[in-house]
């Protein structure tokens, strides 16, 4: 049986001593964010994942969900786990007090993220797609909306949906045909069919909110004619009680490979009536919204299951014995040593561990940077911060979640033939992991995003806001001899990316497809570098805190870790580099017949 | 008898036109005397010259300068033409710009003829009425000097003069004032039939009612009209209703109705000269363009500056919105596909153009004589990128024909002739165009004119890269020309301008430095500059300062001749670059600078150095180190820049030795003729060595600059810059008593500039003057 403990010293390291935790206070609207409050909302969460939401998991991915005439029934157990999330006030920690939300800095709601994706991410999808709703209409709704919606979506009674895709129409939102008709009451008739609906229907909350894409008739066509609709499953009296059962109906789930207890609705939605979100034609500025926001928790899924499945990897490497090392028997008194002795399997452990802890860093530098955005008072460092997030937003998503795949897989590997049964869970691991990489925008288009839109966007100042600090910090510690291990590595990397994103701007600008056959190696090398940037700062922290009354190992193990990932993982910013200078012309050049 | 050159002109008429055809006349280092009439009922002891006195005054302040420096001014002399009548004794020629009445200027062309000299020539600027009605009743004598000469407004910046000689006009009187237009006036010369409105103004004024009228009846928004028959056809980004704006609606209807006076009952014109109520209320409510209340547009400032836009249908303003064209989309470049756009849009685009169009070729052999007269006029005249014939080459003889005949306009002979062909051609390396008689001609260039363009018809670079080019333009001189976007320069231009240096040492004499790009340069290529900046890569950076460097002192140190020939702007690294040549030759209206402040850098390429060195050995300035310093410290913190090549001289970036080239055409000419002047004996200049006051003249400029930021003229950042600039000017950490070398002036311009682009303020002035066009002010 798998087993699941938030990793919460890390978090906390994350948090206090890579990040300044402390100073978020600072930022008007968190005041009362000390340690003294944030600390026990951590572990009172870790308490909720481990013990409530983690017990579901495995069984609930065994289970699935079930689908009756319209009706969607999750897995046993799922509606009493949402009752507590529920009832603890977990659904509104990242809303905006004005809507009976708690207020939670993202800082703090990112390491949550992180351990509901742990414990169970199928579970994770049903309050996370409510979030996603709850972003785009609170940022773009008119105030007669949100009164109406927010607070119960808030509070987690109703939960809400995304609904873009439709069956010809993903990535390419342009296609799009669902189709808005004026009703002549300020409402429309909303008649088409949309596909892969996370938590499109289920039995966990009263109502849900739809958000939906559709084109006001006569509208342009492209993506200027899209406008953004609310689409209550049950139509909303005026005073606040549900009414009749709107025209927006589960016609299927689909049997998908993974997250097997989310339910994915195709919902049709024939003559349903729905209310504009923003002005006719901006759909897709409300919508992208919440898809940053979203892409950005994606990239938590990653790091989350890749988390749950490292724990499992060291408890069996422990506990496993097999064979003996071949520098000589450890464990004389077992009939053979752990296989944690093994140079490989010391090798994939680590791996997952230096992502992770990365990836870690990684997430916490963009939701501090998303929260100093939001709140800070002075408006030069909220778009600092703003570009930061812009920047950093595919690099989380895309990099985060190749890292959860990777990790999980190795994650299978350290079982051996256990890791392909069932029971021991950690299949399921890679299962979950494997449509992170592919849903809110595929890691291809991720790292199109990222050499298309973010890189060249004011000439590169979005670049500026990570390459300036990384370059300022190389500068700075480049004669620190304690550091040196670790700096010049770094820098090795970062003079690569400087060379890659120089090469790419310049051949990207008149011929397109080099640069969309560098992007993904690339985002790679790009998310390899800031890794390392963050790892030299965490071995910057750690350093002089090991021997001292604060040590508990805890820092040994970073530098330590610092190390392999120097020495062991980020060397492949070399072949990344090699991919990206060899240009696209194999890739272009290859017939279309030939394949 | 023969003319003499031209020495000395006369002006009569003080308006718009005379007072600027005299400052341009002034602006060739020509007198001219301008006289109007003695202001009526005047009192007693008035000035009786005032108003061409006020005429004066006015030229002075006029935005664009109509003057091209403070010396030009002085050789205007204002008169009256009752007292100061004897002044055109001495001229050579005279010009008359009074109103449009025939009356009024016959019995001034009688006191004229009383008091010229013989052999002088007379001209008048008339648009509207014909010669051989100007010069009826008067002697044979006078109408054998007379011609007309039709300037464009502002007379200094519009480069077509129309010229009409009349059945009794000496052909000396023609070519003398034609050669001092091209020469010393800078014009492109257009000889014209007798006929109403000429070229530029009968086909012109066609065309903007074409474009009125349609847009009425179709009901085109004049936003979209304006982004139709703009561009995409290589006109002016304000189209129709924006340059209406520009000349004045109330000036429309005077023009409209003297050519429709004019022109025989079948002229195609009279169909597109329908009243517009609309506008007639807008001129009668004071709403007569951007000199009135406003015009089509306006800037609202009631409502804070919103810019408004009239509604044809309601008359109405709304706010101004984008224009939306679809078929501008769906055309691509493609001018058929435009033309035949089945859309609103497609029909205004045909219903406009085809229609100018097809009225061009029927002013073949009516208005002028061949096609080229026609595009140049129209080129010159209304700043089109390509001529009538050109764009019907563009679009295909044969089908705009076919196009023609559908629609039931039309079709002129010229484009029967032209069937199966086109206008122009290149052949044997020539630019050919096709005659009336459908027999092909050599378009000839003025005598002396030398142009790149062509050159190239025949020749391939000698050196090239994705920037610049390298060209052989005869007798050992070769043309070093940049080819990137606006001229901007970058490490290609750089290492091609190196390579380049060392060829011509080998294999040629000199070099000239120039293009035909509408600016020489505009500076370095920020957009580059500032992403490597973004990503930190200082060292690229640094190289491309210390490369420029290096080639420009190369270029200075060069044993051969280099001589610079900017037209256009020539800012920054574009201005530096002429200072490193060894001689400046510039077309007169070039706008020079070292701008570098404006995007919170300083000038890194030399120019800090040059202009020390500049305003050393020529700026007559009090004797010390820190006047000079101090004047150079003005030019480049407050980022000055020569609006004229005259005003160049005044500033030092030319020296006094260096030349001014009036025609365009001729610049690159005048610029080789240059070089090869310099060839025998050449010997690089010596190595300059600076005196500078050091640390207290940075400190004491320092605090002039601190001032300024508490009286809010400078700002935060301006501190910053200023104090860097300072830094290099002073000479870094010197002192009187330690002659300060070339070379350490470069470093102290890079390591400034180093220390400036890594500062967050120079890269926000750096982004948004990229992104807007404008200086940030932080």
């Amino acid at each position: 049986m798998p087993l699941y403990k938030a990793p919460l010293r890390d978090m906390r390291f994350c948090l206090y001593e890579l990040m300044d935790g402390d100073a978020l206070t600072e930022l008007p609207g968190y005041e009362e964010f000390g340690r003294d409050l944030v600390d026990p909302v951590l572990e009172e969460a870790a308490k909720l994942c481990e013990e409530v939401l983690f017990p579901v998991n495995r069984s609930g991915d065994e289970e699935g969900c079930a689908y009756e005439n319209g009706v969607v029934r999750t897995p046993k157990g799922f509606k009493e786990a949402y009752d507590q999330f529920r009832d603890g006030g977990w659904t509104s920690i990242a809303c905006d007090p004005a809507y009976g939300g708690q207020g939670l800095p993202f800082a703090v709601d990112t390491l949550i993220t992180e351990m509901i994706c742990s414990s169970n991410l199928s579970f994770g999808m049903y309050p996370g797609l409510s979030h996603g709703a709850y972003v785009s209409l609170s940022g773009y709704g008119s105030e007669e909306l949100k009164a109406k919606y927010l607070p119960r979506m808030v509070e987690g009674v109703w939960s809400g949906t995304m609904c873009l895709t439709e069956p010809h129409c993903g990535t390419d939102l342009g296609l799009l045909r669902t189709a808005a008709v004026p009703n002549g009451d300020g409402s429309y008739a909303i008649t088409g069919t949309k596909i892969f609906i996370s938590a499109g229907e289920h039995d966990l909350t009263e109502n849900i909110v739809h958000l939906v894409l559709a084109r006001i008739q006569g509208a342009p066509k492209g993506v200027k004619g899209i406008s953004l609709f609310l689409v209550p499953k049950y139509l909303v009296k005026d005073d606040g009680s549900l009414g009749a059962r709107n025209g927006a109906v589960c016609g299927s789930i689909e049997h998908k490979m993974g997250i097997k207890a989310s339910a994915t609705a195709v919902l049709n939605f024939d003559g349903a009536t729905g209310w504009l979100i923003g002005e006719p034609g901006k759909g897709l500025n409300a919508m992208f919204a919440m898809m940053n926001t979203e892409r950005l928790a994606v990239g938590m899924q990653g790091l989350g299951l890749a988390e749950v499945s490292r724990q499992n990897s060291v408890l069996y490497a422990r506990d496993r014995i097999q064979g003996r090392s071949i520098s000589g028997t450890k464990a004389p008194d077992k009939a053979a040593d752990p296989i944690l002795v093994h140079p490989d399997v010391r090798r994939m452990l680590l791996t997952q561990r230096a992502y992770i802890e990365g990836c870690r860093a990684l997430g916490q530098w963009v939701a501090t940077s998303l929260d100093i955005a939001k709140h800070h008072p002075d408006a030069m460092k909220r778009q600092e911060a703003d570009d930061l997030v812009f920047l950093l937003t595919p690099i989380v998503k895309a990099f985060m979640t190749d890292v959860g795949s990777e990790v999980t897989n190795l994650g299978v590997q350290v079982f051996g033939g256990h890791g392909f049964i069932r029971e021991h869970g950690q299949e399921q691991y890679v299962r979950d992991a494997r449509i992170t990489q592919i849903y809110e925008g595929t890691n291809g288009v991720q790292a199109l995003d990222l050499v298309g839109r973010k890189m060249p966007a004011h000439a590169g100042r979005y670049l500026r806001r990570f390459f300036h600090p990384v370059q300022a910090w190389i500068e700075a510690n480049m004669e620190n001899e304690a550091l040196a291990e670790f700096v010049q590595p770094l820098a090795k990397a970062f003079v690569r990316l400087q060379q890659a994103t120089g090469q790419i701007a310049r051949v990207g600008m008149a011929k397109p497809d080099e640069a969309g056959a560098a992007s993904v190696d690339y985002l790679r090398l790009f998310g390899l570098t800031a890794l390392a940037y963050l790892w030299g700062r965490m071995v910057e922290v750690s350093l002089p805190k090991i021997g001292t009354d604060e040590d508990d190992g805890f820092y040994a193990a970073k530098v330590a870790t610092a190390r392999f990932y120097m020495e062991r993982l980020l060397p492949e910013t070399g072949w990344r580099f090699s991919n990206i200078m060899a240009g696209g012309k194999s890739i272009m050049a290859f017939p279309d017949d030939a394949f | 008898m023969s003319i003499s050159p031209i020495k000395k002109v006369a002006v009569i008429g003080a308006g718009v036109m005379g007072a600027g055809i005299a400052a341009h006349v002034a602006n060739s280092g020509t007198p001219v005397v301008l006289l109007d009439i003695v202001p009526p009922n005047l009192p007693e002891g008035g000035d009786r010259s005032a108003i061409a006195k006020g005429a004066v005054e006015k030229l002075l302040k006029a935005d664009p300068a109509a003057f091209m420096s403070k010396a030009a001014a002085k050789l205007v002399t204002p008169g009256n033409i009752e007292d100061d009548i004897g002044l055109l004794a001495d001229c050579d020629w005279i010009v008359e710009a009074i109103i449009e009445r025939l009356d009024l200027k016959q019995s001034l062309y009688a006191k004229i003829d009383a008091v010229r000299k013989p052999g002088s020539a007379v001209s008048s600027n008339t648009s509207t009425i014909p010669l051989d009605k100007l010069v009826a009743g008067l002697s044979d004598a006078f109408a054998a000097d007379f011609l007309v000469t039709h300037f464009f407004n502002p007379p200094r910046y519009m480069r077509l003069l129309e010229v009409v000689a009349g059945a009794k006009t000496r052909p000396e009187a023609v070519s003398a004032v034609s050669r001092f237009a091209d020469h010393r006036l800078g014009k492109s010369v257009v000889a014209c039939k007798d006929r109403p409105g000429f070229i530029a103004n009968r086909l012109g004024v066609m065309w903007l009612q074409a474009a009125v009228v349609e847009a009425f009846d179709l009901g085109v928004a004049i936003e979209d009209a304006d982004a139709i028959i703009g561009r995409p056809f290589g006109i002016p980004k304000t189209g129709v209703f924006g340059l209406l704006d520009l000349v004045g609606l109330d000036l429309m209807p005077h023009v409209n109705a003297s050519l429709a006076g004019a022109l025989p009952a079948e002229d195609m014109f009279h169909a597109m000269n329908r009243p517009a109520p609309l506008i007639e209320r807008m001129i009668k409510d004071g709403y007569t363009g951007r000199k009135g209340k406003g015009g089509f547009y306006r800037l609202n400032r009631e409502k804070g500056k919103v810019k408004e836009a009239i509604d044809l249908a309601t008359g109405d303003y709304r706010t101004q919105r984008k224009a939306d064209v679809p078929a501008l989309g769906d055309a691509g470049r493609s001018l058929g596909k435009l033309l035949d756009h089945d859309s609103l849009h497609g029909r205004y685009a045909w219903n406009v153009m085809g229609r100018t169009l097809a009225y061009a070729a029927l002013l073949v052999g009516d208005a002028a004589d061949e096609v080229d007269a026609i595009d140049e006029a129209m080129r010159l005249g209304y700043n089109w990128k390509k001529g009538p014939f050109e764009l019907i080459d563009e679009i295909g003889v044969d089908g705009f024909v076919a196009r023609l005949e559908k629609a039931g306009l039309p079709v002129a002979p010229i484009l029967r002739t032209a069937a199966g062909k086109s206008f122009y051609r290149i052949e044997n390396g020539r630019r050919q165009c096709l005659g009336l008689d459908g027999a092909w001609r050599d378009v000839v260039r003025p005598e002396g004119v030398l142009m790149l363009a062509d050159i190239k018809l025949s020749a391939q670079p000698i050196l090239k890269n994705g920037s610049a080019s390298l060209w052989d333009i005869g007798d050992g001189v070769v043309c070093f020309e940049f080819t990137s976007k606006m001229n901007a320069l970058d490490p290609d231009i750089i290492a091609l301008l190196g390579k380049s240096i060392a060829l011509v040492k080998k294999s040629y004499k000199a070099m000239v430095v120039y293009n035909e790009g509408s600016q020489f340069s505009v500076g370095a290529n920020l957009g580059l500059a500032l992403f490597a900046a973004n990503i930190a890569a200082w060292p690229e950076i640094e190289n491309l300062v210390a490369s420029g460097q290096a080639t420009y002192k190369a270029l200075r140190y060069a044993p051969f001749p280099t001589v610079a020939a900017p037209s256009g702007m020539a800012l920054g690294g574009g201005c530096e670059i002429l200072m490193h040549c060894s001689a400046i030759q510039a077309h007169a209206e070039t706008y020079t600078g070292l701008v570098e402040v404006g995007v919170g850098l300083l000038p890194g390429w030399g120019g800090c150095k040059e202009l020390l060195r500049r305003w050393t050995a020529h700026g007559r300035l009090p004797k010390g180190p820190m006047p000079v310093v101090g004047k150079v410290f003005e030019m480049i913190s407050t980022a000055q820049v020569a609006k004229s090549a005259a005003e160049a001289k005044e500033m030092m970036i030319m020296a006094p030795t260096d030349g001014i080239t009036m025609n365009r055409y001729r610049l690159l000419a005048d610029a080789k003729a240059k070089a090869l002047s310099m060839v025998e004996g050449y010997a690089p200049p010596e190595a300059p060595t600076f005196v500078l006051p050091g640390a207290t003249a940075r400190s004491g400029l320092n605090m002039a600059v601190a001032g300024f930021a508490r009286l809010g003229k400078a700002t935060p950042h301006d501190v910053v810059v200023s104090d860097e600039v300072a830094g290099v000017l002073s000479g870094g950490d010197t002192d009187v008593t330690t002659p300060v070398t070339e070379d350490r002036l470069y470093e102290l311009e890079r390591e400034g500039f180093m220390r400036l682009v890594r500062t967050p303020g120079s890269l926000a002035r750096v982004e948004h003057m990229l992104e807007t066009g404008k200086p940030l002010r932080n």
